[in-house]
């Protein structure tokens, strides 16, 4: 299970190590599902999110108890959707009324689809479908006017894609059509999920006023998607990077892939990035609109990984041969930095930030602007957790003219010269008084000479070496204290 | 509908002819200029415009260009920016002070005798940053100033201090904080940068080189003023205020040189990083060096810690109260400063 290479590393990142072991070992979900009160179909419904959702299914299964169901039926039926679209097996005039239609197919007891090509790897979801139909039935009403809203909106989208020919062979072709098919497939369940959180009492109501923040959110995730799974997409024969964007640095999206376009692959990943970038603030914003824990985990862990990834595939050349992924290790530490405040989570931003900028290239066409974009994302931390106080007092403090500042320097050296003079008085009055004494003994016949002498025994004594001058000493003071 | 009579000192300089040209565009003004140079050669004229030659030191001459243009509102751009090394230091600031704190002294008593209802100043972000050695994250208007150590600074804080105090109900004045302003023919921050790359400048990073630092085009700067003088007119909600006006885009300084000399095809062929301590004590010899030989470096203290402090602000209360938004973003108006000067060049080898 665990092969000798991931030995070999965690043996060099002990870390990272740590951070899977914290987590695995530490983390207490906010809130825990209570299995044994949950129908058959419910349990049923959770298989299938273990089953579809790799990264999802953990957040959503610590999700508040009021949000949990409506959350994890909104995920599968989105899920549900997507392997509809993504089923090139079904012909279009099939295709089409399903997804625009599938808004009405939740409201449908039993409905089941086993059309699916046997290599759809979430077809077994389609084919067991009414338990999803039957969970639907019991939520809020509330909820499932959302969920229906989102899903036929999406479900139009894909569908109007699915038409679109020229989008068939050629990939999106503006930046525009690029956040449009994101806005479907991510934006708006951005927005779904703000709805329900805010319905459900745990986020700011606000958030719905600012709706790009919503939309940045959903963006910011797929366009990273986007950018790491470029080499799976074009085995695939897909293409989401557009045209907008690598015309300006290929002739031909397959050149990208070419090793003697090393240069050029990479200066046009880094507009897919810098565009990508550009959300990270309205991210971070976002986020500090959500009141309940869960709820935040929820939002900020695929929003950490995603600025972690962005960081990996930013200047790396490999995401044109292999999929990029961040290690185990880092997602672990991750996920234990974005299960808490928005401050921890901010520190991340700023540390893949700070990262990517360090790598950033002169030679890149877009040099300036990433460094821009990544100065935007300091200046918002910046913004909402000032790191420096503001100074105090100085305001009322007059401004200098130059003729105060000359007066004062004036001041100054006046000052400096008082001093001077005073210390030469005081060194002159010492040296007369001492030499006029000296003089008058000197008269009085003093002999300075054996004065002289005996000084210097004496001080020979005190500091002398051997103890004879300590003995000398001693019985001097035993006779002074008699 | 009658035109708006606003008066624009320094209206033939760098910043001034570019006020000018925003007001124009309103179609709402009638502009008098009022500078101690004629229009030069580039900066380009308006025939709608009346150009008036006056020294602003001169109240008399004030006097007289004011009551004849009885202008409804004054720009007021005039200033003295010392470059080079000289902008660090004290000595020789004289006429730093007067014309920067008596020249403006002089617009106002001249505005306010006129009858005009407002004065906007082209005051700068140095009246927060010239203290040396501190850094600015995010300030906003609310920061203290008058804790500065340029000639520069001080006298610009203590003009902006003149201006905000004759605010009234009757003569509303608020003043505009400019970021280094960067456009075709700027002399500080285009000119300034490209002649490291001749001098060998370019290699040498002082201090980590991740200092943030603002910037603004000077068509934004225009545009903030065109603001300005609207909102005195109108509501009057900036009156007796002070706005940051920058690009809202603060940058890693080091990024900005090396955008610029990119421009001019310029790459440092490698790169040394000096620590900020070492690199003031450079600074500090090259000073004394330059003493001794008399020629001017870019090199020196003041620009070192100008180099690597962090100083960016925010500019959202220009955004709410004036609806100032930098209309021009900062990559593109690298670009259009260094193809400009760029342009000179050619044309100055050709003579």
């Amino acid at each position: 299970m665990v092969s000798a290479s991931s030995v070999g590393y965690y043996l060099f990142h002990p870390q990272e190590l740590r951070s899977i072991i914290q987590w695995k070992v530490w983390h207490n979900p906010v809130h825990e599902r209570d299995e044994t009160k949950e129908s058959e179909t419910l349990q049923r419904c959770f298989h299938f999110l273990d089953l579809t959702s790799r990264s999802f299914s953990a957040v959503i299964k610590e999700l508040h108890p009021d949000l949990l169901v409506p959350v994890a039926l909104f995920y599968l039926v989105l899920r549900g959707l997507d392997t509809i679209e993504d089923d090139m097996t079904i012909p279009l005039e099939k295709k089409e009324p399903i997804l625009r239609n599938f808004q009405d197919l939740l409201e449908k007891d039993g409905w089941t689809f086993t059309e699916n090509g046997p290599n759809e790897k979430d077809r077994q979801l389609l084919v067991e479908f009414n338990v999803v139909i039957e969970e639907f039935k019991k939520i809020k009403p509330e909820y499932k006017v959302i969920i229906k809203d989102i899903t036929k909106r999406m479900g139009n989208g894909m569908a109007d894609y699915a038409n679109n020919a020229e989008h068939n062979i050629n990939g999106v072709n503006t930046i525009k059509d690029y956040e449009l098919y994101c806005h479907y497939v991510a934006g708006l369940v951005g927005e779904g999920c703000t709805r329900l959180f805010v319905e459900a009492g745990l986020a700011n109501p606000v958030l719905l006023k600012r709706p790009e923040l919503m939309e940045s959110m959903g963006q910011f995730l797929q366009q990273v998607n986007i950018i790491r799974d470029i080499k799976e997409d074009i085995d695939d024969k897909r293409r989401f990077w557009p045209k907008e964007i690598w015309s300006k640095h290929v002739a031909k999206f397959e050149d990208l892939f070419e090793p003697e376009n090393k240069e050029k692959a990479l200066a046009c990943s880094s507009e897919m990035i810098l565009t990508c970038l550009n959300r990270a603030d309205d991210c971070l914003y976002y986020l500090a609109g959500l009141k309940e824990q869960s709820v935040f985990n929820f939002c900020a862990i695929p929003q950490s990984m995603a600025i972690a990834t962005l960081d990996v595939c930013f200047q790396n050349h490999d995401i044109f041969k292999k999929n990029v992924k961040i290690t185990k290790g880092q997602a672990c530490q991750l996920m234990l930095e974005s299960s808490q405040n928005l401050k921890l989570v901010c520190d991340v931003f700023q540390r893949f930030t700070r990262s990517i900028h360090k790598k950033n290239n002169p030679h890149d066409p877009n040099f300036l602007k990433i460094s821009i974009a990544c100065g935007k994302i300091e200046q918002f931390i910046e913004s909402i957790f000032p790191s420096q106080k503001k100074p105090e007092g100085a305001a009322g403090v007059p401004v200098m003219t130059a003729e105060e500042a000359a007066k004062k320097k004036a001041e100054e050296q006046e000052a400096k010269w008082d001093m001077i003079y005073m210390i030469m008085a005081v060194v002159i009055t010492l040296v007369v008084i001492t030499s006029s004494m000296l003089f008058v003994a000197w008269l009085a016949g003093a002999r300075f000479d054996l004065a002289f002498g005996q000084a210097k025994q004496q001080l020979g004594e005190l500091f002398g070496s051997g103890s004879d001058a300590k003995n000398t000493i001693a019985p001097s003071s035993d006779h002074s204290e008699l | 509908m009658s035109l708006t009579k606003v008066l624009v000192t320094g209206g033939t300089g760098f910043l001034g002819s570019e006020i000018v040209k925003a007001l124009l565009e309103e179609k709402t003004f009638e502009v008098t200029v009022v500078d101690i140079n004629p229009p030069s050669l580039g900066t380009g004229s308006f025939s709608t415009v009346r150009y008036v030659r006056a020294n602003i030191m001169s109240p008399s001459d004030l006097h007289e260009v004011f009551q004849e243009a009885k202008p409804a509102f004054v720009i007021h751009t005039v200033g003295v920016y010392p470059l080079g090394p000289k902008r660090y230091k004290r000595e020789g600031s004289d006429p730093v002070f007067a014309i920067n704190v008596e020249g403006t002294r002089n617009i106002v008593e001249a505005s306010k005798e006129c009858g005009a209802r407002g004065l906007v100043f082209t005051s700068s972000v140095t009246v927060l940053f010239d203290e040396m050695g501190m850094d600015f994250r995010n300030a906003d208007e609310t920061w203290p100033t008058g804790r500065l150590q340029t000639a520069y600074g001080e006298s610009k804080a203590e003009a902006e201090k003149l201006v905000l105090s004759a605010n009234t109900s009757d003569f509303k004045t608020c003043a505009l904080r400019a970021a280094p302003i960067l456009g075709p023919n700027d002399v500080a921050t285009t000119a300034a940068l490209y002649r490291c790359i001749n001098r060998g400048e370019t290699p040498f990073i002082i201090g980590d080189g991740t200092n943030l630092f603002d910037f603004v085009y000077v068509s934004n700067v225009a545009d903030a003023h065109v603001l300005a003088v609207q909102n005195l007119f109108m509501s009057g909600a900036a009156a007796g205020e002070a706005f940051f006006i920058t690009n809202g885009e603060p940058v890693v300084f080091r990024d900005f040189c090396l955008a610029v000399w990119k421009e001019f095809d310029h790459y440092p062929p490698f790169q040394i990083t000096i620590p900020t301590r070492l690199g003031w004590w450079l600074g500090w010899g090259v000073e004394w060096a330059s003493w001794l030989t008399g020629r001017e470096g870019t090199f020196c203290r003041g620009a070192i810690l100008d180099a690597t402090d962090t100083r960016y602000v925010s500019i959202s209360k220009a955004r709410r109260i004036l609806r100032y938004e930098p209309k021009v973003k900062l990559s593109e108006a690298v670009r259009i400063s260094c193809q400009h000067f760029k342009e000179q060049l050619k044309a100055q080898a050709k003579r």
